[in-house]
């Protein structure tokens, strides 16, 4: 791994996190804590962005004490290797691309959140989803339908809008910056 | 806090909580619902008691209690729920799991942690990875709060419809992403001068492993054993 990619995963990761804190303080009913595993796999590569995810997950877990959510690492692993996808394809763009890779990368996070949710937590998971599910489940769905349900549509809105934020990072990026990574001029196509 | 007046958690060699908890999270899942997670939880929380870490059964219990009540009201009060043994067993899972991570994380020291890595000969890169981002955390969120101070001393809404919060998203995020790029320049520039491929960090007083570690790890190991090998035998 070179300084440059050594360098970036930490302040990646610290993004996820603090734009977690963003949108908890505008009360807004998604995460967007991946908007940092998305910007290091769409500016160094797949495997930046994998070590991006698990490291953060490892890392949340250490410094909460909370390692219930550690096998949430799969759905990183994921976001990391599409964004990586979408970044090799120019799906940064513009904003419409950005949006349609993001209600693909969104589809895809939210069947394998489900697939943990029910395996593992039986359906309980965080607060948000949780709550969605237990009203769907309460309007007569079955618990495997509702966590299903309540997993892809919070991560489709939520991955949606992290892919076009990211868009906007990576085409408002100085050349001179856009240069150091590679990986960033494929992505918005320049 | 270090001599031998501290509690066992603090104690004990960084990797000892570490095997404890990971421990913990398989034998959850391996043993028999819903007597097993629930002996599993009393046994955890007796542990975490007796390693002078008392705080962290009340820090699991606050943890757990929104899924506590969401897996009675989705598998008990609803229709179409698992029933109350298996919210029993999910339960007793998730309390023993959160009671350990609040152990581990009240012994988790960053420092011994990386000694106790660079001791076993594992890379630069890996122990860089988990400092420099414990360290970028807090940064990074006092930075995101900045910039929310600054965004709203210039007019931007943080209040009222949420299409308007979904709309102060962008001022609030692009200058978090493009400064922490700006930061990974820095950073990368120190490493290089630094030469990272080429150090090997010798730690001035690596943690040593005491009959109490050892004796708990080997316990830890048995304990895994029985239940996988019962888990392969039972029908």
């Amino acid at each position: 791994m070179s300084p440059r990619q050594l360098a970036l995963i930490p302040s990646a990761v610290a993004l996820n996190a603090a734009a977690g804190w963003v949108v908890k303080s505008l009360g807004l009913p998604i995460y967007l804590d991946t908007i940092g595993t998305v910007l290091a796999a769409a500016l160094a590569g797949p495997w930046v962005g994998v070590v991006t995810g698990v490291v953060g997950q490892v890392v949340f877990a250490l410094s909460t004490g909370d390692m219930m959510w550690l096998p949430f690492a799969v759905v990183q692993v994921i976001i990391a290797l599409l964004a990586a996808l979408a970044a090799r394809r120019g799906g940064f763009r513009s904003l419409g691309v950005s949006a349609a890779w993001g209600a693909l990368v969104g589809l895809a996070a939210g069947a394998a959140s489900a697939v943990i949710s029910y395996a593992v937590f039986r359906g309980v998971t965080a607060t948000g989803v949780t709550a969605v599910t237990t009203l769907l489940s309460g309007l007569g769905l079955t618990l495997a339908q509702s966590v299903t349900l309540a997993s892809v549509g919070t991560d489709l809105v939520d991955k949606l809008l992290v892919l076009v934020l990211v868009g906007v990072a990576l085409r408002s990026l100085p050349r001179r910056v856009a240069a150091r990574f590679p990986w960033a001029q494929r992505a918005v196509a320049r | 806090m270090n001599g031998r007046s501290a509690p066992l958690v603090a104690r004990a060699h960084p990797f000892t909580p570490l095997v404890l908890a990971a421990a913990i999270v398989v034998l959850a899942f391996a043993l028999p619902a819903p007597r097993g997670p629930m002996a599993l939880y009393a046994a955890t929380a007796a542990l975490v008691a007796l390693a002078g870490a008392p705080r962290a059964l009340i820090t699991g219990a606050i943890v757990c209690l929104p899924l506590w009540f969401f897996l009675f009201i989705l598998h008990v009060a609803l229709r179409g729920g698992d029933g109350l043994d298996a919210a029993l067993a999910q339960g007793a899972r998730l309390g023993a799991i959160a009671t350990a991570s609040a152990a581990l994380l009240r012994s988790f020291r960053p420092s011994r942690f990386l000694d106790a890595m660079a001791v076993r000969g594992l890379s630069f890169h890996a122990a860089y990875l988990i400092v420099a981002t414990l360290q970028s955390l807090p940064r990074l969120r006092a930075r995101a709060h900045a910039i929310q101070e600054a965004q709203r001393a210039r007019g931007l809404r943080l209040r009222g419809a949420p299409l308007g919060r979904l709309r102060a998203l962008v001022p609030l995020t692009l200058p978090l992403m493009l400064g922490s790029l700006a930061e990974v320049d820095d950073r990368a520039m120190a490493l290089e001068t630094r030469g990272v491929a080429a150090r090997r960090r010798t730690p001035l007083a690596p943690p040593s492993w005491s009959g109490w570690d050892v004796l708990a790890c080997s316990a830890a190991a048995a304990a895994l054993l029985l239940a996988l090998g019962w888990r392969v035998v039972s029908p």
